[in-house]
């Protein structure tokens, strides 16, 4: 219904577009996915500033008509993660963040916790840049992967449920499978495995670490079970 | 609704930037009215320019032949490089009349999420430029935005490795003249204050 509604949002992405619009990926707090174009944003004397770049946490006036992207009327900043672009590490971690929540989460439909994910790990990278590691992001995307209903089953077997199950991971069942389901599995050494199952647990800015081959097992399985169950497909944590 | 090559026209305008259909129909309804010899000087203007103009080999800029004319032009300093992400850039710093130097254009901005990674733009070109000396100072001029910061961090860190005798510089970031401070955003009115100068 046409009508002007405000909202919190992160922009995840922002595409030129016209003489001096952006067309922008947004991630709203009550709305979930949602597109807007900014119009005149480019231009140097726009009213927005910097504040609708990739990123920028904001308060939103967004006016919706009969087309599918709303207008942006007003934007004001909450937290702008100044610092995290000024550390190229943080920058990259904080754009693969938002890659992962735009493609994990395409529909209009709120979740609170995926945004609340978002803005912690934001906020978290713009504290501490030195945070900006692959463990922290691979523990960033196993907590997305809980939110969006992905979380892959660690704690015994995901096809037949045997507690001892360990060592395989299947992208096609979800989880660590047993030597007797092993089908289409790949090596999940305890490392990685205690690695999933404490990124998990442990708060983000607490994220648990591993040495690189345990980290790269994880990555895999995240990405693989990701195709397989979600249909997106997420880049590598290099 | 119009005849064929009217219609045709209108499509074809309408898929330039910033052309919609309605603009696209002003245009060709004008160009219907124009005299012959309007018609075709436009249509021999572009053709010629889809003939001659193509990319300096040595910076990316637009050139009728192999270089640019700033990078035939002996009068321009050597030792600096400013780096751009698209020819359309270069011309809003020379209407500056404040770089004397040379340039080098990367074709875009890096940004994972379109797929655009170091090796699709003209990196290495740069980094290569650089290595072979005579370039004591690069200044990064990509845009101000996610993707542009982004590069120029890429390029800085890349070249304290490669090239580290040349001085990498960013252009610096403030209010516009003439702007209102009560609409200046955190991060541009943060790095204002940050670059303040004493008067």
């Amino acid at each position: 219904m046409p009508g002007s509604f405000k909202t919190e949002a992160v922009v995840l992405r922002s595409i030129r577009f016209g003489e001096a619009d952006r067309v922008l990926h947004l991630y709203t707090e009550e709305r979930g996915r949602v597109g807007a174009i900014a119009k005149g944003v480019r231009r140097v004397r726009s009213r927005f500033g910097g504040r609708l770049e990739p990123l920028f946490r904001v308060r939103l006036i967004l006016h919706e008509g009969r087309g599918d992207l709303c207008t942006v009327s007003a934007a004001e900043t909450v937290h702008p993660h100044a610092r995290l672009r000024e550390h190229r590490e943080g920058l990259d971690r904080g754009v693969q963040a938002a890659d992962a929540v735009l493609r994990l989460f395409d529909a209009a439909e709120p979740n609170r916790p995926a945004y609340n994910l978002l803005c912690q790990e934001l906020a978290l990278l713009d504290h501490s840049p030195e945070a900006a590691t692959r463990a922290q992001a691979l523990a960033f995307r196993m907590k997305l992967m809980l939110a969006a209903g992905f979380a892959p089953e660690l704690a015994g077997c995901a096809t037949c449920g045997e507690v001892e199950a360990g060592g395989l991971f299947s992208p096609a069942a979800g989880g660590v499978v047993c030597s007797a389901c092993e089908a289409g599995a790949f090596p999940l050494e305890r490392p990685g495995q205690e690695f999933m199952v404490a990124a998990l647990a442990r708060p983000l800015a607490e994220a648990p670490t591993a040495a690189d081959p345990a980290l790269r097992q994880a990555d895999r399985a995240i990405v693989e079970t990701l195709e397989h169950h979600a249909h997106v497909r997420l880049r590598r944590v290099a | 609704m119009y005849a064929a090559p009217v219609s045709r026209l209108i499509a074809e305008l309408s898929r330039l930037p910033g052309i919609g259909q309605r603009s696209a129909q002003r245009l060709a309804f004008h160009l219907l009215r124009a005299s012959s010899e309007e018609a075709a000087a436009l249509a021999e203007a572009i053709q010629e320019m889809k003939r001659t103009v193509g990319l300096c080999e040595r910076c990316f800029n637009l050139a009728v032949g192999p270089l640019c004319r700033i990078c035939e032009d002996p009068r321009r300093d050597d030792d600096t490089l400013c780096v751009v992400e698209e020819p359309s850039d270069v011309i809003p710093m020379e209407r500056t009349n404040e770089f004397r130097g040379r340039y080098h254009v990367l074709g875009g901005a890096l940004s994972p999420i379109d797929g655009v990674d170091p090796e699709d733009l003209r990196l290495e070109e740069l980094f290569r430029r650089v290595e072979g000396g005579g370039v004591r100072e690069v200044v990064v001029a990509t845009n101000p935005t996610t993707t542009g910061e982004a590069t120029a961090l890429y390029i800085a860190d890349s070249l304290r490795e490669r090239a580290p005798s040349a001085t990498v510089t960013r252009l610096a970031s403030g209010l516009p003249v003439g702007a209102d401070l009560e609409y200046a955003d955190e991060v541009t009115l943060g790095k204002a204050l940050r670059g303040r100068s004493s008067l």
